[in-house]
């Protein structure tokens, strides 16, 4: 069953992050906390109620292509209808575009409790919230009159169509053509796959968002653009014309969100598929599709998160009820009552690493979404915070995505162990987590893909003043928490690690100069790894502090909870502050000592196996 | 067609009920609030006869504290035109009766044909508000209602419930009240455009001296609360089967008297 902890999402956003204060900006004054909990509180019912019980028999049932159609697993067409029905996946799109304008900060946590509950049907939303923002920003008018309603009122779905099979990782080895037909209207040809979202039975039509070479056009990134390419014709009165020449040729057969379907599609088999360019612009594909993929790493960040959430909360649930041994106080006596197995260390030990990092990942990622927020909000007063602000958003967003896609999956490994067998069979559902989980660390550019954007675009965009700015803010909090009682010697740990941080980034730099390319590429992850676990650090000591702050003691008769909570978050601090945030330590040694190891053994000395 | 919904708003379902330091009332710390669901089917339904008829308006009420108004807020989320707040510490510990009169005193100055709630709210299972409420204003009323139908003139309803082996159906002349039963209708959910246009509605405070009520002690008082004792552990019976199925069946038989 799908768990959530509206209690500590409701302390990350209000009482550590303080969204509310986005209610006091122009931009987001229609808007309150009390409209924004009603959404939640309607979302969480909808991801309990409608997708959530769809979870296992969507991943038992699985998509299936007939006829060249793809049909979904019973149960996804209503609560499709359903969720479009509410308006949710409308949110945070402008009002002026037809959507409630609602911060993104609020989003994060809709978009978590829906993929958590259901994170194979979300992908069909997901990717139409996520084509409809990128129209919303970059289409002609006259393209958005005709696609964003029915996109936004759930009869038309989206996808991005960027992978080819020889162009993955590579999206400048695109193939797919476009030839100039008239005005902004072009003949598409190719073959795309790895889409997710493909084809379905969900809406009336699907827009594609399609990356080609228009004929001529320089080789590399340099010389795509993008188009819409409805399954189905549009007219310009928006009625539905003849189908547009895309063939599904298949769907994957895949290890988990076996619910969503992964279609390779054919454009133009027939000569007749027809594109029209986004915004009348030529070759400005790559800038025009890093609006949704922006958008999208960062949801697949959250995907991490709410898989993670869910795992953690049914793991916890599990060791509240399994009996299993007696207390290790009693080791010696065979007749001693059993006892929960949260009463275990082992137990309790895995419980807290999870807890940590989930709710330092949610912190993370609502963090990010307010400082994009905060960008928008600021833009037309104060263009200095603004550029802060986008600054981080720049910074942070591979780090969201990669590490928490990473960790998802290493939380549920934990969620099954702490099941044991119970949790390696389909009875329980922590094993379809780990299976869903493990797609986020591959889609939407690769991990690696994510720390080189890191290392090699946003550490030195702005002359280095986002990782600057990043880490003057943790200078801060370590100077005026240094020597809080119970949390000194954490808080002195993060200031030693974030200026780790800082020696293996200078030494980033030397490799760059002294062109070491390899080098630098060899350890990105590891660095991608240091930034967000410092990151992590730093938001569980200060909701560590918030909390403390504001419950401090057991001091009357309804203050237990509080006390716990605040306690939980202390605790879940100090455990990754001592256990994880040392391995930072680790990885900056070895690449300060530029360590080659894995660049200089030879090919043949991997084995000598064939 | 102007109907009042009566509501009011309990615990969630979820809750793990507490009993608090005063003994004679639960601890109420954390507890998540929601509208009574055999409520949010008066209100589906109150809205339902709204949109089947074209016209007409849907008034929410409820008694209680402050933190009321979030109910009353979901309820014009869910669509309906206004709201009704009695809110007057002089209602601290009413009583179902205590209870009616406020409402049946709300209901004299609406004027509504129809008063809709739910069969009970599910925090103390009382079920006696909309009867007394129904007695106090001399109108019919139908409990465990699962069907109604209003005629076109809007003089009667004709309203069904369900009893064993068959329905029981009546007609009820207007202005009547009906106490709605699960199977009634599936109850929409606030959509964002609700919510966000729910602000913008009115939620009326009520106070006791505005329907000409006086504080009244309550006729019923609360002694004392427990919690229902742990239930026993499972017995496993040991042995081989034939043995096991004996010992079973004077189980059932003599200890348990099931058989």
């Amino acid at each position: 069953m799908y768990k959530a902890d509206l209690r500590a999402i409701r302390f990350t956003l209000y009482e550590h992050l303080k969204v509310q204060r986005l209610f006091e900006l122009e931009t987001y004054a229609h808007l309150s906390r009390e409209e924004c909990d009603a959404i939640i509180d309607q979302c969480f019912r909808f991801a309990t109620e409608v997708t959530g019980p769809l979870n296992a028999s969507g991943d038992r049932t699985g998509c299936r292509l007939a006829d060249g159609r793809v049909s979904t697993p019973p149960g996804f067409k209503e609560a499709w209808k359903k969720l479009f029905e509410l308006g949710l996946m409308s949110f945070t799109i402008p009002v002026k575009a037809g959507g409630f304008g609602g911060p993104h900060a609020i989003g994060v946590i809709l978009a978590e409790l829906q993929s958590g509950a259901n994170t194979a049907f979300n992908m069909y939303p997901g990717l139409t919230h996520g084509a409809a923002d990128l129209l919303e920003h970059c289409a002609l008018p006259e393209d958005q009159q005709r696609f964003l309603p029915p996109m936004l009122d759930g009869r038309f779905a989206g996808t991005m169509c960027l992978t080819e099979p020889h162009a993955g990782s590579d999206v400048g080895a695109t193939r797919t053509r476009a030839r100039h037909l008239e005005g902004n209207v072009y003949a598409l040809s190719g073959t795309k796959c790895f889409i997710s979202s493909g084809d379905h039975d969900l809406s009336e039509n699907i827009v594609h968002l399609v990356l080609a070479r228009i004929e001529g056009a320089p080789a590399g990134t340099k010389g795509l653009s993008l188009f819409i390419v409805p399954k189905i014709w549009v007219n310009e009165d928006g009625s539905l014309g003849a189908p547009n020449d895309v063939a599904t040729a298949s769907i994957e057969h895949k290890l988990g969100i076996k619910a969503s379907a992964t279609a390779v599609l054919n454009f133009g088999e027939n000569g007749r598929c027809r594109g029209i360019l986004v915004g009348g612009r030529p070759h400005e594909g790559m800038r025009q599709m890093f609006r949704m993929m922006n958008g999208a790493r960062i949801a697949v960040g959250v995907q991490g998160i709410a898989v993670a959430s869910a795992a953690y909360l049914n793991a916890l649930a599990y060791a509240r009820e399994r009996l299993q041994g007696s207390s290790v106080r009693h080791f010696k006596d065979p007749t001693a009552p059993r006892v929960p197995i949260i009463e275990h260390a082992d137990i309790r030990r895995m419980l807290l690493e999870m807890k940590a990092k989930v709710e330092g990942m949610r912190t993370l990622a609502v963090k990010l979404a307010l400082h994009a927020d905060l960008a928008a909000a600021l833009a037309a007063t104060d263009e200095g915070q603004a550029a802060y602000h986008e600054g981080q958003v720049d910074l942070l967003t591979p780090v969201v995505k990669a590490y928490c896609a990473d960790q998802a999956f290493r939380i549920c490994e934990m969620a099954i162990q702490i099941y044991g067998g119970a949790g390696y069979v389909q009875d329980h559902p922590v094993e379809q987590y780990l299976r869903d989980a493990k797609i986020f660390s591959i889609y939407e550019g690769t991990n690696h893909i994510q720390a080189l954007d890191l290392v090699a675009r946003k550490l030195q965009s702005r002359g280095g003043e986002n990782l600057t700015a990043f880490l003057k803010e943790i200078g801060g909090f370590v100077a005026e928490h240094g020597a809080r009682p119970g949390l000194a010697a954490e808080v002195r740990a993060l200031g030693e690690a974030a200026a780790a941080l800082q020696r293996a980034a200078g030494a980033l730099l030397e490799f760059f100069m002294g062109g070491k390319l390899d080098q630098v590429t060899m350890v990105a992850n590891a660095f991608l790894e240091i930034v967000a676990e410092v990151t992590i650090a730093h938001l569980l000591l200060e909701a560590a502090v918030v909390a403390g702050a504001g419950h401090g003691a057991a001091d009357d008769e309804h203050g237990q909870e509080e006390f716990d909570f605040a306690r939980g978050k202390a605790m879940a601090a100090k455990h990754f502050v001592n256990y994880v945030l040392p391995g930072v330590h680790t990885k900056v040694s070895a690449i300060t000592g530029g360590d080659r190891s894995a660049l200089d053994i030879p090919d043949g000395g991997f084995s000598t196996a064939r | 067609m102007k109907i009042l919904v009566a509501i009011k708003q309990v615990p969630d379902t979820a809750t793990q009920v507490k009993i608090g330091a005063d003994p004679r009332a639960i601890d109420t710390a954390g507890i998540t609030w929601i509208v009574s669901p055999y409520d949010e089917f008066a209100v589906e339904e109150a809205l339902r006869v709204k949109e089947k008829r074209g016209q007409g308006e849907v008034v929410a009420v409820s008694l209680g504290p402050d933190r009321v108004k979030e109910a009353l807020r979901s309820c014009l989320a869910m669509g309906c035109d206004r709201a009704i707040h009695l809110n007057d510490p002089a209602w601290n510990g009413a009583d179902t009766l205590a209870t009616a009169k406020a409402l049946a005193a709300v209901i004299k100055q609406e004027a509504p044909q129809l008063v809709l709630s739910g069969r009970q709210a599910i925090d103390d299972d009382m079920g006696a508000v909309t009867a007394q409420l129904a007695e106090l204003l001399g109108w019919p009323c139908a409990y465990w209602i699962m069907e109604e139908a209003i005629d076109a003139d809007g003089k009667t309803v004709r309203a069904a419930r369900q009893m064993e082996g068959g329905v029981e159906v009546f007609d009820l002349p207007l202005p009547a009240i009906l106490a709605a039963q699960k199977g009634l209708n599936e109850p929409r959910y606030p959509t964002l455009k609700g919510i966000m246009g729910a602000k913008k509605k009115e939620i009326r405070d009520v106070k006791a001296a505005d329907l000409g009520l006086a504080a009244e002690p309550a006729q019923l008082s609360i002694v004392g609360l427990e919690a229902p004792p742990p239930r026993p552990p499972g017995r496993v019976i040991q042995g081989d089967v034939p043995t096991a199925v004996k010992e079973l069946v004077r189980a059932l038989r003599e200890d348990a008297k099931a058989i």
